[in-house]
Formats: structure tokens, C-alpha cells, sequence
């Protein structure tokens, strides 16, 4: 076997026999093969992570585990994190979006944190072959996660042909732990026996993360098929439970789930971060076919399997707990002092290499910081794009359109509410959750602008942020933390490697002026297919504090004579990167954002409810102010309508861009002085119409366009021409 | 009063069930698949979730689990009252306690929304509930299409066993208020004590969580008025 044969380079391998000191044997190179993949190692990646700020002051876990942990009070921490499963989706996407869930919640768990609930960023192309990839991916999603029983509360999809044969599927995990029970990969201790849980090991997924997810495609994804995992959500629940329960014992050393690289990287991680060694003897892995050599053994990634180092000590009371839970489970090796995970079979050693090599000596890309400062400067020309004249016909497509209309179709086959704890659900812009013991609730948005960073990246990673913690602050709710998934496609090339640099910097600039931490994430490069790469795209998921989550803000009017306002901290309309650009134009660069200025703005809005007595409030977002209207309006009592009035010499814009800040507040007459008092040091602010007790939109340019109620409720649920 | 809630293997709403009884100020008994005996519980909840991963068929492995044996002794010498959930009313169906069965969804996908369902017959001991009542109670399935063999179904209705059925917010049946494609918009049916319905009472318990009518029809089987 060559180092190629592995996806290994030269320089990779030559690495490699100077730090052993020798030529690996096929065993070891299929090891170093896995994890110095792009996928395990985030060696394209790291540095320019290394950029975003990880510090906050609810931060107990930051990057490095395989969650972020922040605290939600005193007593209640929330781990969560967002991974992607691109690659698997697109070869099959019911198990490639199924075993997503499945990882996701297993990283979750790992940490000790019961997962409470699920949220997913997907996107999609627009060919035939996109639209059953997505009927896969939905139905993979909700196999795992209704049948584990965990709610999908949250989520957003967005549509190009750039996705085509690239779909993304980013799924974000929430899990609750109390604190006291915490466990992570860094406390194994020598003489520990390694307990490797659940489904036995088969030959599913081998090469996974080094063929699969660290390659571009061709037109062979047909042979990849057996790279693709499958997944068991039976196996995963009772997995979750034995583990669980294990854990709650506080008699484990160190805990890691097996996902990318199987059973290779959950050892070598693990003695990594315990700075121990570990032996596994092979033969006691129980295995789901015969014949399975140690390479496949090493390298299957089976799905619903979990690693848990005990001391004998403690073993008689964990192994009663999985047997309860009729999980299988095997005692597969043990922890050593000698620095070096060594593979037995039988006795013989077949593989010894120290887990630092292993684990933490695969030479990293660097980041170009000037790279990025050109980018910073390097403002593009906005296009001076003005339509004059409005056309209702257009505005109803862009309420009908892709990226605008209802996602009931896909949310409705996900289990939104199980556990009860679901106050707001995918029907609103963010997520609502009691928890349980506590007054504080948690709020959890998501939010992956492609099309805004198609043009500039930096651009769109600073809309990323900026969404998020605007739905946030809309209720008040303070951001704990943030997680990203970044997508792109192939890293090698400079182009992309750029495209990533400004994304990057776009989402680390925004953190360091909105002060959020990022505690975690995930990379997916190798995003192409043919030599086309995706947009790069960033998923940012955000977990906060709710104050009162029994009582949300609501996010439309309830009663008429209500004045509506409309809040633009920017002044200025740009249809850059708008959906009504995508459909009648050529898409042109999203319009940077002031990050200062929209912080200032966020932070009068999180206080608003503290001032005035009752309102409601939404966040504008895709399809600009029109589409915003349209939404609330479809869920106001259906006796009432809005009349509004637009400055008719620009008013495509002003219905249609989608500069980051926006947000809609409806008050009651009495109290919109002094909202509009609050915002003026900010931010521009006008009111623009009333709830009227007509049930339709009525919109006032230059003449007066009136949108009726059903028609609108059928263009978004529907969509607009088919 | 003790209720006992049942898990099987792959169970998911019996954390939720639980919950559910002691809001109301029941005891939950929880009760694992293998037992033998139901502990002198007064009443009993199969609840929802995905028992055996909806393998073989919705409910058709839960309903060979050992506590079985026990439940349908207890339904049929001491009149037991049972109530079977989503999952549960599959597995009561599978174990032939109820009539008819559970098909997969006229759509072919899951379905999770809120639904109206109106009280066709009061079943005996349910003091809280009237006829024509409305409740609001999602659902959440792949396999909820109620259906009962050909020349079944009349007389389910004669002998007041159809309890709910899926209808508009007023309470009127029509085609556009049936979720799943249920014969005659069926969501709930009794069998001397043993009853079965697919919405979850157990996850409309307050208000702010899209409804209180489930806690209204749990008092109801409770034998309280909830009214």
C-alpha cells in the first residue's frame, strides 16, 4: 500500500517516518490515512479558526471537545454543537442525513448532556435530482430524530444550483447537563478498561472520513456508496440511555463517541488528550462479519458506538446498567502508561504509534492574515441596481419563491415537540424551550447565508452573525454561545482557500464586535463536484438565554390600530444579495454591515421589552420587508390586515433589501413615541402603516396595491407557479 | 392513584407521560417491559414513542412483550383501564385489545402538527368530556391511518367505541380535517376498558405549549371532572 492509496501527501508521509523514525507498516499508514484526513484533522481549517474568539463569561467548555459547554444559571449548563454530514447526504441521503442526527446527538452525549432538542441548516439545488435529494435528507432527518426521540425545533433551507450536486446538511444539537455529572476524553488513567458499547462492528463506512468526506467528487459516487454509514436510531436510544446512566454514576474516567475514523480516532483522541497510551486487542472487538481484517476493524464506522474507559474498580456497577439497557458491549483493551496506541490481535502486535504523532502532529495550512486584511479593505462595488417601477406580480413571486415560501413541508415530518419543552417551534424565525427546574429558558436560532457570501464571503460570515444574535436579542435573550459549520468546497485551491479566509474573518470580526464566543464546530471542505465548488457557506447556531420563556415576545400584532415601524440601522437599501435580486437580476455582493452600529442597535432591542410595556417584534430577513409583512400577516387573527405606506421613488428597495438589522416592531399607538425614542440614538426607525381590521395588505406606493389574505396564504405555503 | 406507564425497549414519550400524571397529581409507576406483574397499579398508559425502532411493524413487537400477558389478564378478568397512545394504541391494536389497525399515513410521510379532534361518544367514567367537545392535541406519526376491516366499522360506531375523530376547530368532519387518512376521520376507539387514541394528551399541558385540552382529556380518563 502506497501513502496515496490513503489520501495522504509527500510532504504528509514524510512527516510521518521522521517522527516514527521508520516506514509505517499498512496498518499504520491506513490510521494516519483517517485521521490527518481534512475531516479529522481540520488541517485546512485550523488555523483560520484559531481566529474566532472562544472566550465569554458563560463559557465552561470551549473547542477541542466534542461539544461547547456554556452555563445557563447556576445550575443548568447547555452543551451543544452543529456538524455536518454533506458528503454522505448527497451519495444517500436518507442514511447520510439519518446518521448526521445520529453523530450529532452522540458528540452531545459524550459530554454527559441529555440532548433536548435538534435544529438543521440545509441546502438544496433546484434540478429534479435536487428535489429527491431532498425528500431523502427530510425523511433522514426526521427517521432519526423522531425515532430517538428528540424534537427538531428549528431550522432553515435555502436553494441554488450551486447546491446541485453538493447539498449541505448541518445538523446542531442542544443537550442540558447539570454540572455535576461532567465528563469528558481527558481522564482516562492507566490500568482503565477500554468498554466499547453498542452496535458491533461491521464493514460500513470504512474510509468515510478520508475518501468520502475529504475529496471532491466525480462521476464514481456511485462505488462510494459503501463509504456510507447506516443508521440504527433503536440502537441509538438505548446507547443514549446506558450511556447516560453510565455517566450519571460519576464512576468513568473519559467517555468519546466513535463517528469520522471509527474506533482509530476515538483511541487516539482519547489517549491523546489523557496523555496516555491504550492497547486494543482486536480480537475482543465483536464484529458483524467474519473475516474483517484489523485495517477494516480500525476503520469501520459503524454507527450507535461509544467508548467508555473504567477502572475495574468501578466496572461492576456500569456493566449492569448496559446490560439493563441491552446494549452490547465488550471489554476491547485498556489504557497504558507506555505512551503508544498499540492494535493486538491475538497477542501480536500489528500497529504501535504514539497518539501524539497520531493525533496532534499533522502539519496544519496557514492562514493568511494578510490575505484577510486585503479582504477587509477590498469593499466590492455595490451595483447600482434601482428598479422604479413596482410589480405586484414580482412581489408575490418572491413570497412564492424558494428561498421565501413556507417550510411547513418539511418541518411537518419532524418531531417538533416531543419532550414538551418546545414553546416556539419551526413555525417561528427562533426557537423557544423551557427548561425544566428553571425560570430561564433556552432561545436557539440558525442562520447559513450562502447567497450572501456567494459574491463576499466576509460579508455573508458577518450576515451569519448578525441574524442570529439579531432573532436573539429581538426576545431579550442574551447569547450564550455560538457554533459554526463551515462548507466549502475544495481547499487546495487558492480561489476557495480565499473564498474561506474572508468567510472566516466575516464571522471572527462579527463575534469580536457582537463579544460572542464560538465554542465549537465543525469544517466540511471538498464541497465540489466536477471542479464546481459550492458557495461558501457558514451555518451559525446559537444557543441563549431566555428570561421568560413562557411568555415570548410575540412576533406579530394582535389587535388593530397597531402601528407598525420599521427599523433600518443602515439607511441605506441595497438589494445586494437579496432574493429579489436572485430571481430578476444578477446576484451582486451583499452590502457589508456596520457591526458597531447594528450591535448598538441589537442591544436597545434585547432592553425594549424591559421599557415598554407590550409589543411585538420580527426580525426582517429573506425577501426584505415585503416578504416580513406577508409572514406576519399570515399569522395575525384573520379579521386583520396591515396598511403601510412605502416612499414610492424607491420603493423595490425599501420592500426588498435584505441589509442585515432590519426588524419590524408593532406597538400600540400610545407607546410608539417613546419606542422610537429608544431606538433614535441607534438607529433609522419609521412608522410605516397600522393592523387594520381588513384582512388583507395593503400597500401605498404611488397607487395602492391590495394583496388578499388567501391569496398570499396560497402563494407561501404553495409556492408561487409550481 | 397509581398510574403505571409502561417502556419498552425504544419508548420515548414515557418521560413525558410521567410528567403528565404527576402535573395532575397522580403517581407514576414506571414499569419496564420484562416485568411480570403490573404492581397493583390502578390504571395503566402504554405511551407513545418508537418501541423496537417501529421494526417488523409499528407496536407488533411490543405487543409479544412479557408485561403484555399481564395487561390483557388485567383488562379482560379485572377491567383494567388501559390507554394506549400513538405508539400504544398501535401496540394495543397489534395485540388485538382494540379492533382494526394502524396503517402507514395516506402521505407516506410523518406527520407532526396540531389537530382538532371533536368527542363523538363519551365513554363510560369519563365525567369531564361531553359529546361535541373540541380538543386540540398534535400528533406525531408515520403509521396513525386508522382502519378496520370491511363491514367493521359500523358497528364501532353503534356501539359508541369511535371516541374522536379528527375535525375542524368547530368540531364539524370533513375530508380536509382528516390528518393521515383514517376511515371516517377516526383518531380514538375504546374496547371495554381499553382505549386508544394517535393524538398525545401528554404534550398539551399548558397553554403556552399550544394547548391545555390534553390535560382536560387525562383528567377525564383519570375519572376527575376536568371541566
Amino acid at each position: 500500500m502506497n501513502f496515496r492509496d490513503v489520501g495522504l501527501t509527500q510532504e504528509e508521509f514524510e512527516i510521518i517516518q521522521r517522527q516514527l523514525g521508520r516506514n509505517p507498516n499498512d496498518l499504520e499508514l491506513g490510521l494516519f490515512g483517517v485521521l490527518w484526513s481534512e475531516h479529522c484533522s481540520y488541517k485546512s481549517s485550523k488555523s483560520l479558526l484559531s481566529w474566532l474568539p472562544h472566550e465569554g463569561r458563560a463559557v465552561i467548555q470551549g473547542p477541542g471537545e466534542n461539544a461547547g459547554i456554556v452555563s445557563l444559571n447556576e445550575d443548568i449548563q447547555v452543551a451543544f454543537k452543529v456538524e455536518s454530514h454533506n458528503h454522505p447526504s448527497y451519495v444517500e441521503p436518507v442514511q447520510g442525513a439519518a446518521t448526521g442526527v445520529g453523530g450529532i446527538l452522540r458528540d452531545i452525549i459524550a459530554m454527559g448532556a441529555r440532548p433536548v432538542a435538534l435544529a438543521d441548516s440545509l441546502r438544496f439545488g433546484t434540478d429534479d435530482a435536487a428535489r429527491m435529494i431532498q425528500n431523502g435528507v427530510v425523511e433522514g432527518i426526521g427517521k432519526y430524530g423522531n425515532a430517538i426521540g428528540i424534537p427538531t425545533v428549528n431550522g432553515e433551507v435555502a436553494y441554488s444550483p450551486v447546491y446541485d450536486k453538493n447539498p449541505l446538511v448541518n445538523v446542531m444539537a442542544i443537550g442540558l447537563l447539570s454540572g455535576e455529572h461532567s465528563v469528558n476524553a481527558k481522564g482516562a488513567r492507566p490500568g482503565s478498561y477500554l468498554v466499547l458499547l453498542g452496535q458491533p462492528t461491521g464493514r460500513d463506512g470504512i474510509h468515510g472520513a478520508s475518501l468520502l468526506a475529504s475529496q471532491d467528487f466525480g462521476n464514481v459516487t456511485d462505488d462510494m456508496r459503501p463509504t456510507v454509514q447506516v443508521g440504527d436510531p433503536f440502537m441509538g436510544k438505548m446507547l443514549m440511555e446506558a450511556t447516560l446512566q453510565a455517566i450519571a454514576t460519576d464512576k468513568l474516567d473519559a467517555v468519546q463517541d466513535l463517528g469520522a475514523a471509527g474506533l482509530t480516532s476515538s483511541v487516539a483522541e482519547l489517549a491523546y488528550r489523557s496523555k496516555v497510551g491504550a492497547i486494543i486487542r482486536l480480537e475482543l472487538v465483536a464484529c458483524r462479519e467474519q473475516g474483517m481484517t484489523p485495517y477494516e476493524i480500525m476503520l469501520s464506522e459503524t454507527q450507535e458506538r461509544m467508548l467508555l474507559v473504567v477502572s475495574p474498580d468501578h466496572w461492576p456497577v456500569i456493566e449492569p446498567l448496559v446490560r439493563h439497557w441491552e446494549v452490547p458491549y465488550g471489554i476491547i483493551g485498556e489504557i497504558t502508561e507506555d505512551r503508544h496506541l498499540v492494535v493486538a490481535w491475538d497477542g501480536e502486535i500489528r500497529a504501535s504509534v504514539p497518539p501524539e504523532i497520531l493525533a496532534g502532529s499533522c502539519p496544519l495550512r496557514s492562514a493568511s492574515p494578510k490575505w484577510a486584511d486585503e479582504i477587509r479593505r477590498n469593499v466590492p462595488n455595490l451595483t447600482p441596481f434601482r428598479p422604479l417601477t413596482f410589480d405586484a406580480k414580482e412581489a408575490v413571486a418572491v413570497l412564492g419563491s424558494y428561498d421565501c415560501r413556507s417550510r411547513h413541508p418539511i418541518f411537518d415530518r419532524y418531531d417538533s415537540m416531543i419532550l414538551t419543552n418546545t414553546v416556539w417551534g419551526p413555525n417561528h424565525d427562533l426557537a423557544i424551550l423551557r427548561v425544566r427546574g428553571s425560570n430561564e429558558g433556552l432561545a436557539i436560532a440558525v442562520s447559513g447565508p450562502g447567497r450572501y457570501a456567494a459574491i463576499d464571503p466576509y460579508s455573508g460570515g458577518m450576515a451569519g452573525v448578525s441574524r442570529v444574535i439579531g432573532l436573539l436579542a429581538g426576545q431579550g435573550a442574551e447569547v450564550l454561545g455560538l457554533t459554526d459549520g463551515v462548507n466549502a468546497g475544495n481547499p487546495d485551491k487558492e480561489q476557495v482557500f480565499k473564498e474561506l479566509t474572508g468567510l472566516m474573518a466575516g464571522v471572527a470580526d462579527a463575534c469580536k464586535v457582537f463579544e460572542v464566543p464560538v465554542t465549537g464546530g465543525n469544517v466540511s471542505l471538498h464541497n465540489e463536484t466536477d471542479g464546481d465548488s459550492i458557495w461558501p457557506t457558514v451555518v451559525i447556531g446559537a444557543v441563549g438565554r431566555h428570561h421568560h420563556p413562557l411568555e415570548p415576545i410575540p412576533d406579530g400584532p394582535w389587535r388593530e390600530e397597531t402601528d407598525i415601524v420599521h427599523v433600518h440601522p443602515h439607511g441605506e437599501w441595497s438589494l445586494g444579495g437579496s432574493v429579489y435580486e436572485s430571481l430578476f437580476h444578477r446576484l451582486s455582493a451583499y452590502p457589508r454591515l456596520d457591526p458597531k452600529r447594528v450591535a448598538d442597535l441589537y442591544q436597545v432591542l434585547a432592553q425594549l421589552a424591559t421599557k415598554v410595556p407590550s409589543y411585538a417584534m420580527r426580525m426582517i430577513g429573506s425577501g426584505g420587508l415585503f416578504v416580513t409583512l406577508a409572514k406576519t400577516l399570515l399569522t395575525m387573527p384573520s379579521r386583520l390586515g396591515m396598511d403601510v405606506s412605502i416612499p414610492p421613488e424607491d420603493a423595490v428597495r425599501h420592500l426588498f433589501s435584505e441589509v442585515s438589522g432590519q426588524c419590524l416592531i408593532f406597538c400600540n399607538p400610545g407607546t410608539t413615541k417613546s419606542v422610537l425614542e429608544l431606538l433614535s440614538p441607534v438607529t433609522a426607525a419609521d412608522v410605516i402603516g397600522r393592523v387594520i381590521p381588513r384582512s388583507d395588505l395593503v400597500i401605498h406606493l404611488r397607487q395602492s396595491y391590495a394583496f388578499e389574505r388567501t391569496k398570499l396564504d396560497r402563494v407561501f405555503r404553495d409556492g408561487y407557479g409550481g | 392513584m397509581k398510574v403505571g406507564v409502561v417502556t419498552f425497549p425504544g419508548s420515548n414519550c414515557d418521560t413525558d407521560t410521567m410528567a403528565a400524571m404527576e402535573q395532575l397529581g397522580v403517581q407514576a409507576l414506571p414499569l419496564w417491559y420484562t416485568e411480570k406483574s403490573l404492581h397493583g397499579v390502578e390504571r395503566l398508559i402504554l405511551p407513545g414513542g418508537f418501541s423496537y425502532g417501529d421494526y417488523l411493524r409499528s407496536g407488533a413487537l411490543a405487543a409479544q412483550a412479557p408485561i403484555m400477558d399481564a395487561v390483557e389478564k388485567a383488562v379482560s378478568e379485572s377491567a383494567l383501564p388501559v390507554l394506549g397512545i400513538c405508539n400504544g394504541f398501535q401496540i394495543l391494536c397489534e395485540r388485538g385489545l382494540l379492533p382494526g389497525a394502524l396503517r402507514p399515513n395516506s402521505s407516506g410521510e410523518f406527520r407532526c402538527t396540531w389537530e382538532y379532534t371533536r368527542v363523538t361518544s363519551v365513554p363510560e367514567g369519563f365525567f369531564g368530556l361531553k359529546e361535541g367537545d373540541v380538543l386540540r392535541m398534535p400528533i406525531a406519526h408515520h403509521e396513525g391511518a386508522y382502519g378496520v376491516a370491511s363491514g367493521q366499522l359500523q358497528a364501532l360506531f353503534e356501539n359508541h367505541q369511535v371516541f374522536l375523530q379528527y375535525s375542524d376547530e368547530k368540531g364539524v368532519l370533513h375530508a380536509l380535517t382528516n390528518p393521515q387518512g383514517s376511515v371516517a376521520n377516526i383518531a380514538g376507539i375504546t374496547q371495554g376498558s381499553a382505549m386508544g387514541l394517535m393524538p398525545h394528551p401528554e404534550r398539551a399541558m399548558a397553554i403556552y405549549l399550544g394547548s391545555a385540552d390534553g390535560q382536560r382529556f387525562l383528567k377525564a380518563w383519570l375519572g376527575e371532572d376536568g371541566s
